[in-house]
């Protein structure tokens, strides 16, 4: 089962900028983290998002970035998934 | 220094969703400091069931795993969360579907009040 999600986040980090992902279940319990990115903001991250998706709860999920300078971490939900993804900005 | 403390539990039990209580007892279950709303079930806040996460972290060092760090229970309409940070224990109750992991990071946010607390009890 992990099989899959693993191959997901190698493809996601390989792709031009991307420094690191995190994917979270419905309780911000941490399913998955590859690269630069903490274990341990998975629950802020299932947070972020489900805090988000109540500005328009009848939209559907909303896509919360966070920019910083250098960086950026892009945040979405798709059912009880939550899926989190650093960039470098300048690409 | 208590007021203020209670006060940074208050804001915790606002800023997560469906947390109802926060407490910080001794490794008997005796409670030094408890935050909670109306909504926490006054059965899960007694002594006698806090302590029992100390035989729980005895049972959870014969796994060979080391040091026990986090009891997470999931019941039908609660979640007890209980952190070992002993001589103390803090103890979080929760709705079922509350994030976990939310509670889990805010942890480390708490580990200044914690370390203080501790040396009190420790000198007392």
């Amino acid at each position: 089962m992990e099989k899959h999600l693993d191959r997901v986040m190698d493809e996601v980090v390989n792709k031009p900028g991307v420094f690191g992902c995190v994917f979270v279940n419905h309780q911000g319990l941490c399913l998955g983290a590859k690269g630069k990115a903490s274990t341990e903001s998975a629950g802020l991250i299932a947070a972020i998002a489900e805090q988000a998706a109540k500005l328009e709860p009848h939209s559907s999920a909303p896509i919360v970035t966070l920019e910083t300078d250098n960086k950026t971490c892009i945040i979405q939900r798709a059912g009880t998934i939550t899926g989190a993804i650093y960039k470098n900005r300048s690409s | 220094m208590v007021e203020e403390v209670k006060n940074n539990l208050q804001d915790l039990l606002s800023k997560v969703p469906g947390l109802y209580s926060v407490i910080i007892t001794d490794r008997d279950g005796v409670h030094l400091l408890k935050v909670s709303t109306d909504k926490a079930p006054e059965h899960a806040m007694r002594p006698n069931f806090i302590s029992t996460f100390g035989l729980a972290v005895d049972q959870g060092s014969k796994l060979g795993l080391g040091k026990t760090g986090t009891l997470i229970c999931v019941y039908s309409q609660y979640q007890v969360i209980q952190m070992n940070k002993l001589p103390l224990i803090i103890t979080f109750i929760a709705s079922d579907s509350c994030n976990t992991g939310h509670i889990l990071a805010i942890q480390k946010q708490l580990d200044p009040i914690v370390s203080s607390l501790a040396l009190a009890v420790a000198e007392s």
